[in-house]
């Protein structure tokens, strides 16, 4: 049952086939808890439990760690830097990852919470001599140990006040109380929303993101912005539906306005990147905004179901498409030598696979069909209309704008790769697109098109998340 | 037969292009001569087999929806892959079919630098199944789908095979490629339209019984489901998604860009089909679903519209370069069409139909023929250019063909288009505000006169005279076998509509007159 959550550990010997094997053979299991699932499994005096929500969102981890380590291998052995210790902390915080998607008390989800990220603390300092990356590393440091502490505190708030650990106990405590409007609920809340506002990186809360991202190793970063990302998400699903619920109109209202914020700030800042890490941090930032929207309507509504399932789609989506946006970065940096992607004038003459397979994920994060992002776009659009009240959309006319927005700066990487001149001094220079990282490219596009082209088999999370809600 | 009646042979009108360009981009670069024949044949069976359908098309029930099907596509969201075509669409359908072969002759021998036929072809290919979708989508998400597959194989042909002229831009501090500009101003626009669209299309969805279905909506709208300020707003952005594509005067700026900046070929199925795809989603799914909104807008329409026709005019007499000329006569020419189509009576709606087939083939053929000049002369100024009718004969001669075809001489094409929606201005659908309908057929005739003008004026410039002394001894070519077999198709096309206006009207004119009934009563 939980040796989902053991085997990826054993492999901390030092070699990279080891890790990569005992990710994938970790989700055996997790295959064979689908098969035979009939309900929801709780363990540990109800804090632990195994749902299909749950092993659909480690699934999802296992396969990001995986294609995380795929995009590793060439870079780590490249550098000659410890690689055993890194796959050991990655693999850490994927098991913090696993844990906070199964979570149903406050200890178990801060413990996945913060093992989740601080590992993520020295991964993203990995490269020793860069100033850039110390500084990035600090910031993020300083900030997570701040947001761990805002969480900490909404979760001792909330002891103080209903003396429960578990969920259900506390929802239900709250609720025979009528404590669910009481202003201590919702600093409670507040804090919770601000502290796990950092890892998901939204606005008030993105500013270490950009220099994080720039400075950590592409991997890390990838992982970081996929990843860390989804566990902060899916953290602060759970929490918002199963302990906040009774009060969602007014973290809901406060979420709706950050969630609009997220997207437009996000959006604008990227139009004026010229380092593509940055322009995905910022993009990613937006993203982050259109992720929540439907959980912050949901929360005025009272239609967590919806809700859950917009989000949950949208971050599944995006996480696939997103590692290939990184993967196309990795490669175009590795090959012009720059941190500039101007200076990427006609590269995709030099490999027309990697320029197509740039292209695909570029237009899909902006929304456009057949690709992945449309549908995760049209999810997020059709649970803010569903809504039915000015609030929702309002906030869906703003994703709007902002979905246009953003595709003026990702039709610019495939301007420059595809439509400038190639540059002179790039002409001699081979086109590394080393095998791993090839199976990371066209993994990740098939997703992209096939969740594009066949949404419809995104329509189980509909139940799932009706099970999810039920329970 | 028996397999093309239940929805498979519509489908492989609509995916065979896709796959066959999938095919093309396996096939090594080197093999050039392959690409081409075999895009070439993949173009050719996707019109035999919609001129198949044509035949297994039931006329004399050309008001409903044949030849479709309806399959589970996703369930989470009720959207299904629906397809179906009627009366108002089959004209449409066999075009783009038909345009898109022309197009790919075209390029055999011409395309357009850099090179490269392989991705070129394949993203024709894949512009077709987005046209071709979108004519036989009866499901909103799945038209919205084809809708947008559209942009983006017309961006990359902007932006890789487009102008390379250096120019400026007002409001950008650095000097700019025209195709560069021109690529994205087309992307960003007709995104902006359609990210609205899909708004509206989930209001629907939620108002009307959470159904994508076009026929279920339209069913659902002609009872009077949906009303007040929500219809208001939804009409209201289903406007601005459609009137992009047409495009209505004041949001067709990026059309004279985008036309002046891509490739011929580029241009030809931009005209010829891509602009009908938002007159097409009026007559499909603005008015039938909501027609008590498309009344109260139809003056506003019909306005935009003259104001669209004289504009597209005036700007026309304006231009020095040929090929932005065609493309603000475009302009003009849809503004005809969304006045019919803002009469809301049979005869207007018709005269769209016919005038949206006939812009198609004159106006793409015109096209084809700047396209092919500019490159001869290298050139599109048409003050260098003179007496092209003694220097390339026949293209001199199709070129003044096609003028008269475009300003709507009797007899030719585009002569029922402009006559007809002019008569259908004149007396509009009852309850709609006469002044301003006649006040528009007014401009709209003044608009006739003026189009007459500038199309004359061009030929006067560019195809009389007497050379200028700098082609004189310059070895110029004039067309070739691959040019006049995409071109003369066109020209028997538009004298044959011109006589047999019969050959539209057979099909739309009782879809037309159903819609319009069940839309507005009898």
């Amino acid at each position: 049952m939980i040796l989902d959550l053991i085997l990826p550990r054993k492999s901390k010997y030092y070699v990279a086939a080891f890790a990569l094997l005992g990710t994938l053979f970790s989700l055996a299991p997790l295959f064979i808890q689908w098969a035979n699932y009939t309900s929801p499994i709780y363990a540990f005096e109800n804090s632990f439990v195994i749902d299909k929500f749950s092993i659909i969102l480690k699934g999802l981890f296992i396969l990001i760690t995986y294609l995380t380590f795929l995009l590793s291998i060439n870079f780590i052995e490249s550098d000659k830097y410890y690689q055993g210790e890194y796959y050991y902390l990655l693999l850490s915080s994927l098991l913090g990852a696993l844990i906070v998607s199964s979570s149903r008390d406050l200890l178990t989800i801060f413990i996945g919470i913060e093992l989740a990220s601080t590992p993520m603390f020295l991964l993203s300092g990995w490269k020793k001599g860069d100033r850039k990356s110390n500084e990035g590393a600090i910031k993020f440091f300083l900030l997570g140990v701040l947001s761990a502490s805002l969480i900490l505190y909404g979760f001792s708030l909330l002891y103080g006040l209903t003396g429960q650990l578990v969920f259900s106990d506390i929802s239900s405590y709250l609720l025979s109380a009528s404590l669910t409007d009481s202003p201590v609920v919702l600093l409670s809340a507040i804090l919770v929303i601000s502290g796990i506002g950092f890892k998901i990186s939204i606005v008030p809360f993105h500013s270490w993101a950009p220099d994080t991202y720039e400075g950590a190793p592409l991997p890390v970063t990838a992982y970081l912005s996929v990843s860390s990302k989804a566990t902060g998400f899916v953290a602060l699903i759970i929490l918002l539906t199963k302990v906040f619920s009774g009060s969602g109109s007014s973290w809901g209202f406060i979420l709706v306005i950050i969630s609009g914020l997220t997207m437009t700030l996000g959006n604008l800042v990227a139009l004026q990147q010229e380092n593509p890490v940055r322009l995905l941090a910022y993009s990613s930032i937006s993203q982050a905004g259109f992720i929540l929207a439907p959980i912050a309507i949901s929360g005025i509504t009272g239609d967590y179901q919806d809700g859950i399932f917009a989000s949950v789609t949208y971050l599944i989506i995006y996480a696939f498409m997103n590692l290939g946006a990184f993967l196309s970065v990795h490669l175009f940096n590795n090959f012009a030598k720059s941190s500039n992607f101007y200076e990427w004038g006609g590269v995709a003459k030099k490999s027309p696979l990697a320029g197509v397979l740039t292209t695909i994920f570029f237009f899909s994060l902006a929304g456009i069909p057949p690709l992945g992002g449309w549908f995760a776009k049209f999810v997020v659009f059709r649970s803010l209309l569903g809504s039915e009240n000015l609030i929702g959309i309002s906030l869906g006319v703003v994703g709007a704008v902002n979905a246009v927005i953003a595709l003026v700066y990702y039709a610019r990487i495939s301007k420059v790769i595809w439509m400038d001149e190639p540059k002179s001094i790039h002409e001699d220079r081979i086109f590394n697109f080393e095998n791993p990282l090839k199976v990371v490219g066209v993994f990740t596009v098939l997703i992209t098109f096939i969740s594009g082209i066949f949404p419809g088999i995104f329509s189980y999370l509909g139940e799932v998340s009706s099970i999810f809600f039920g329970n | 037969m028996e397999l093309l009646t239940n929805g498979l042979g519509l489908s492989a009108v609509v995916f065979f292009p896709i796959i066959s360009a999938f095919l093309i981009i396996l096939i090594p670069k080197k093999q050039e001569q392959l690409i081409k024949v075999f895009a070439l044949a993949s173009s050719l069976i996707t019109f035999v087999l919609s001129a198949v359908l044509l035949f297994q098309f039931d006329f004399s029930s050309a008001d409903k929806f044949q030849l479709g099907n309806k399959i589970s596509w996703i369930r989470s969201i009720n959207a299904n892959y629906e397809i179906g075509i009627d009366g108002i669409s089959l004209p449409l359908l066999v075009l783009s079919t038909f345009i898109t072969v022309l197009a790919i002759i075209y390029s055999i021998e011409h395309l357009p630098e850099p090179k490269s036929p392989k991705g070129f072809l394949a993203l024709i290919l894949v512009l077709e199944t987005g046209m071709n979708g979108t004519f036989v989508a009866l499901d909103l998400i799945l038209f919205f789908v084809f809708f947008e597959i559209v942009l983006l194989p017309m961006y990359f042909m902007i932006g890789i095979w487009g102008d390379k002229t250096i120019r400026t831009v007002s409001g950008l501090k650095n000097q700019i490629e025209t195709r560069l500009y021109a690529s994205i101003k087309f992307f960003v626009f007709t995104l902006f339209g359609s990210a609205f669209m899909l708004l509206g299309f989930l209001g629907l969805y939620y108002r009307g019984n959470k159904t994508f279905s076009i026929p279920e909506l339209i069913e659902l709208g002609s009872s009077g489901a949906f009303t007040g300020t929500f219809a208001t707003l939804v009409f209201a952005v289903l406007f601005l998604g459609f009137a992009v594509k047409v495009p209505m005067w004041p949001l067709h700026t990026w059309l004279p860009d985008a036309h002046t900046a891509a490739p011929t070929v580029g241009s030809v199925l931009l005209a010829a089909i891509l602009l009908k795809l938002g007159s097409y989603g009026f007559v499909r799914i603005a008015i039938p679903i909501l027609p008590e909104q498309a009344k109260a807008w139809a003056p506003a329409i019909a306005i935009l519209s003259a104001i669209g026709i004289i504009y597209g005019s005036l700007a026309c007499l304006a231009q020095t370069d040929l090929k932005r000329l065609i493309a603000f006569s475009s302009v003009g020419h849809m503004g005809f069409v969304m006045l019919g189509i803002a009469s809301l009576t049979p005869i207007g709606i018709n005269a769209a139909m016919i005038g949206m087939v006939a812009h198609g083939v004159i106006t793409g053929l015109l096209f084809f023929l700047s396209g092919s000049m500019a490159h001869t002369y290298h050139t599109r100024d048409m003050g260098r250019l003179g007496g092209n009718m003694k220097l390339l004969p026949k293209t001199g001669a199709m070129l003044g063909f096609t003028a008269m075809a475009s300003l709507g001489l009797p007899g030719l094409a585009g002569f029922w288009g402009e006559f007809m929606a002019l008569l259908g201005a004149y007396n509009p659908l009852d309850g709609l505000n006469i002044t301003v309908f006649r006040t528009s057929m007014v401009a709209g005739a003044i608009g006739t006169v003026l189009t007459a003008g500038y199309l004359l004026w061009m030929l006067q410039r560019v195809n009389l005279g007497e050379p200028s002394e700098e082609w004189l001894d310059k070895e110029l070519h004039d067309a070739d076998i691959y040019e006049l077999s995409a071109w003369i198709p066109l020209v028997v096309l538009t004298v044959l509509i011109g006589i047999f206006p019969k050959l539209i009207f057979g099909a739309t004119n009782d879809a037309v007159t159903s819609m319009l009934l069940k839309a507005f009563g009898g």
